[in-house]
Formats: C-alpha cells, sequence, structure tokens
C-alpha cells in the first residue's frame, strides 16, 4: 500500500480524493483497494450473486471517479461510494427483476472465528447462519441494507446516515424496525419447526 | 432451528454473518481503471451520471449555474435553478450539442403505441393530459421503465414541421423526482432560457439552437432520445407530473398551448 511519505502512514481518503480530484488516478486506485472489500459486500446484499455484486462495485467505483468533482470537500468519502454502489447494485437487481438470495454456500469454507469452536458448535453455528440468512432475504431491501451496513460492515452511525441518505435519527429507528422484523421472521420460522 | 433466538445471539450470528461475506476474487483496480479509460473515450453525454439519489442534485444546479451564467442573459441563471427543481429534470450546459441525425422518416419514438389517452393513462397508471388546442394526437406512445407518455402530432394547421422531429409537435409527460431523475437536457450556448408565467405558476422556455434531451433507460443510464434534437420546448409541472411540449412556435404561443392541457 502506498504511504504518506512524510509519516509513513497510509493517506488519509481526503487526501488521496483531492490527488484524484487533480487526475491523479493512482490515488484513485489506491482508493478503490481500500474499499473494494466493503463496495462488493456492499452491492451482494443487494444483488445476491457474486459475480453481478463484483460487477456493480466496479462500475459503482466507475462512476465514482466521474463524480468526484461534486465530492463534497471534508465529507466522507467511504459512505459516499458507498451510496453510489448500493445505487447501482439496484439498478442492476430491478433490471434482472429478481428478488436476491444472499447465499453464503461460497463462503462457508471461508476461515473465520471459529476455529476455537468443537465440531458440535461449529455446525450449529453454521446453522443459526443458514437459518439468519434466510430469514434476511425475505426482508425489505432497505431492512436488508441497513442491518448489513451495521452488523456485516460494522460502519459507525453517521456513515449510516450518509450512505443511505437518511438523518442519523432515521438510521436507529430504520435499524431497530429491521431488527424487530428480521426477529418475527425467525421466531416465525422457529414455531413452524417445532 | 427449534427454538426462538436470542437477540444478542441474532446479532453474534449477522456478525460473523459479516466475516463470511464474499469479498471479491481480486484486485478491482486494473478493471475499474479500464473502465474509466473506457468512459473516458465515449461521447461527452453518456459520461452525464445521474444514479437516482447518488448525487445531490443541488450540486450539480449550482455547476451548471457557474458555468450557464456568463453564456446567458441576465436573470436565465436563476431561471435555471428553478427549472432544476422540477422534478425529474436536469439541465446541462455544454460547449457544443451532437450532431442531429437527419430527419427519419417517419420519425420514430420509444414505447407502446396505443390508440387513446385513456389507453395511456391506464398502462401509465396517471391521468394523461393533452392541450386541446393541438386538436387530435396522431399517435401516442407508453414507456414503463421508466414511466414516460409521448404525444405526437404530425401536423397541426398553423405549425410546422419540426426540422429536428419531423412532426409538428410532441407532449412528453411523466412522473418525476427529484431522486429519480428521468431526463436530462443538455443545451448549447446558442440556446436562450426564459420563465414565463403559466396559470398560477412559471413555466420555461428553450428557443434557439437546438438541444439534447436525454432519457433514463431501465438500466439507469442516460440515453440520448432517438439521436435528434429539439426544437423550441417549453417545461412545467401540474400536480407533480412534469410537462414538455416540443413545437416550432414562439413562447406565447407555446405557453397559449400548454394552458389548454385537459
Amino acid at each position: 500500500m502506498r504511504t504518506d511519505s512524510v509519516e509513513g502512514r497510509p493517506a488519509e481518503d481526503a487526501v488521496l480524493v483531492e490527488r484524484a480530484q487533480h487526475g491523479d488516478t493512482e490515488a484513485y486506485g489506491e482508493l478503490v483497494l481500500r474499499y473494494q472489500a466493503l463496495a462488493t459486500r456492499t452491492a451482494y446484499v443487494i444483488t445476491g450473486l457474486s459475480t453481478e455484486a463484483e460487477d456493480a462495485a466496479q462500475d459503482g467505483f466507475t462512476k465514482a471517479y466521474f463524480a468526484l468533482g461534486r465530492f463534497r470537500t471534508g465529507a466522507p468519502f467511504r459512505p459516499w461510494l458507498l451510496r453510489i454502489v448500493a445505487n447501482e447494485a439496484k439498478n442492476r437487481r430491478k433490471a434482472a427483476g429478481r428478488r436476491p438470495t444472499v447465499d453464503l454456500s461460497v463462503a462457508e469454507d471461508r476461515p473465520s472465528g471459529d476455529t476455537a469452536l468443537s465440531p458440535e458448535e461449529a455446525a450449529l453455528a453454521s446453522e443459526r447462519r443458514t437459518f439468519v440468512l434466510g430469514a434476511l432475504s425475505k426482508l425489505r431491501e432497505e431492512d436488508r441494507l441497513v442491518i448489513a451496513y451495521r452488523y456485516f460492515m460494522q460502519l459507525s452511525e453517521a456513515e449510516m446516515a450518509d450512505a443511505l441518505g437518511v438523518a442519523r435519527g432515521t438510521v436507529k429507528s430504520r435499524l431497530s424496525r429491521a431488527i424487530a422484523r428480521l426477529r418475527e421472521i425467525t421466531a416465525g420460522e422457529a414455531s413452524v419447526h417445532v | 432451528m427449534s427454538e426462538r433466538m436470542e437477540e444478542r445471539e441474532l446479532e453474534r450470528t449477522l456478525s460473523d454473518i459479516g466475516e463470511r461475506l464474499d469479498r471479491p476474487s481480486r484486485d478491482m483496480w486494473p478493471a475499474v481503471r479500464a473502465r474509466i479509460a473506457d468512459r473516458q473515450a465515449r461521447p461527452w453525454w453518456s459520461r452525464l451520471n445521474l444514479s437516482g439519489s447518488t448525487f445531490a442534485p443541488v450540486a450539480a444546479t449550482l455547476a451548471v449555474i457557474l458555468v450557464a451564467a456568463f453564456l446567458f442573459t441576465p436573470g436565465v441563471a436563476d431561471a435555471l435553478g428553478h427549472l432544476l427543481s422540477l422534478p425529474g429534470v436536469q439541465i446541462y450546459q455544454v460547449p457544443q450539442t451532437p450532431t442531429a441525425r437527419p430527419n427519419a422518416s417517419p420519425p420514430t419514438f420509444a414505447g407502446q403505441r396505443v390508440a387513446t389517452a385513456a389507453e395511456a393513462s391506464r398502462i401509465a397508471g396517471f391521468a394523461v393530459r393533452t392541450p386541446a388546442a393541438l386538436g387530435q394526437p396522431s399517435a401516442i406512445y407508453v414507456e414503463t421503465a421508466p414511466v414516460r407518455v409521448t404525444i405526437v402530432y404530425a401536423s397541426v394547421k398553423g405549425i410546422p414541421v419540426s426540422p429536428q422531429a419531423g412532426v409538428s409537435a410532441i407532449v412528453v409527460e411523466f412522473k418525476g423526482t427529484i431522486e429519480t431523475q428521468i431526463m436530462a437536457k443538455a443545451i448549447g450556448p446558442g440556446t436562450t432560457l426564459d420563465a414565463v408565467p403559466l396559470g398560477t405558476g412559471v413555466a420555461y422556455y428553450l428557443a434557439g439552437q437546438p438541444h439534447q434531451f436525454f432519457f433514463k433507460d431501465p438500466q439507469g443510464l442516460l440515453q440520448p432520445e432517438t439521436l435528434r434534437l429539439a426544437g423550441n420546448t417549453l417545461l412545467w409541472e401540474e400536480d407533480g407530473y412534469t410537462y414538455r411540449l416540443e413545437a416550432q412556435v414562439s413562447r406565447e404561443e407555446a405557453v397559449r398551448i400548454a394552458s389548454t392541457l385537459r
């Protein structure tokens, strides 16, 4: 990763954005590298397909590049970018006319914090993930996205507000409602299985 | 699962899912850089980027006013500012408009052709209105993604056939919001813009050099409309719907026609 030549630290987003605004494409490349995972996850939560999510993220980065001239100096870059990527992903999903199915089957082999779990506990955790994912896919897009920003991407409340284009107070209530709906669904599904 | 999940367990599972969510399979920058280079090689209008609520319309408004202020007559920048608040409309000042395609014969319009305004209303989901002053439409087209109705008047007494459109008049109606920019316009330095009273509101009259209209396609991308340039145009809004009258008539005549919308 390129660094700030004076401090030896990674350059701040604002510095990279400013460089990119002045035509330094490599500075923009560093922003892409920094946020490609976040952008892809955001798109994935909306589209439900890995390949489409990557494509949407790439298009989002491209659109954001051409919109840099309208980027407000001093504003946080990350939520601004995610908003663009999310819109791109929504457009693709609408065009495809289908409902997303967030499927983690391809990710189940990925290393995670489960290594300390016993085989039984790991199996139970896996079952919980599948169960919650099934419930997530039944949520409305805006509910799914607010949950994803909070729990999948650990965005702050202020970032979530920027990324969703709503007031901070709205983020709290929207997240609360989304979790409540998710709980309702999981409770309903559980009772079916009893 | 046979038990109701506790809240903490639900949150832990969500975080666990987040850790496992898909990541890009490779460094995206080479692909993004290639897409940027590809877009830079395209004509300027395909680079206009109005994806939904992504960008604050106000920012675009200010940019346009800054560019347009010295090119237009005094007061026009103010009119532009108001015009940009019309639902679904954005105007861009550009150094030159694209070269017009020779007149299509017959002219082509997008969407499903329907026989009556009532049928168009049923498909579009809103009451399609027609200006009584123009008489019976020659054709009506309805697009549904996004919803837009185009009413064509091939020949109207007293209104010459437009060298750009190949017909006497066109009326376009749609419901737009600031969040879903349906239509954008690009105007060159030879185009004039005036704010004029219409009923209890304001309409905007564009005249002079032809200008280019763009519409969003179902993928949210801006497309130049039928590759033709528009002639004199009146834009206005009523009850949340935006109307556009395109005809080679004076400002006063355009306002008179618009006032007969039924």
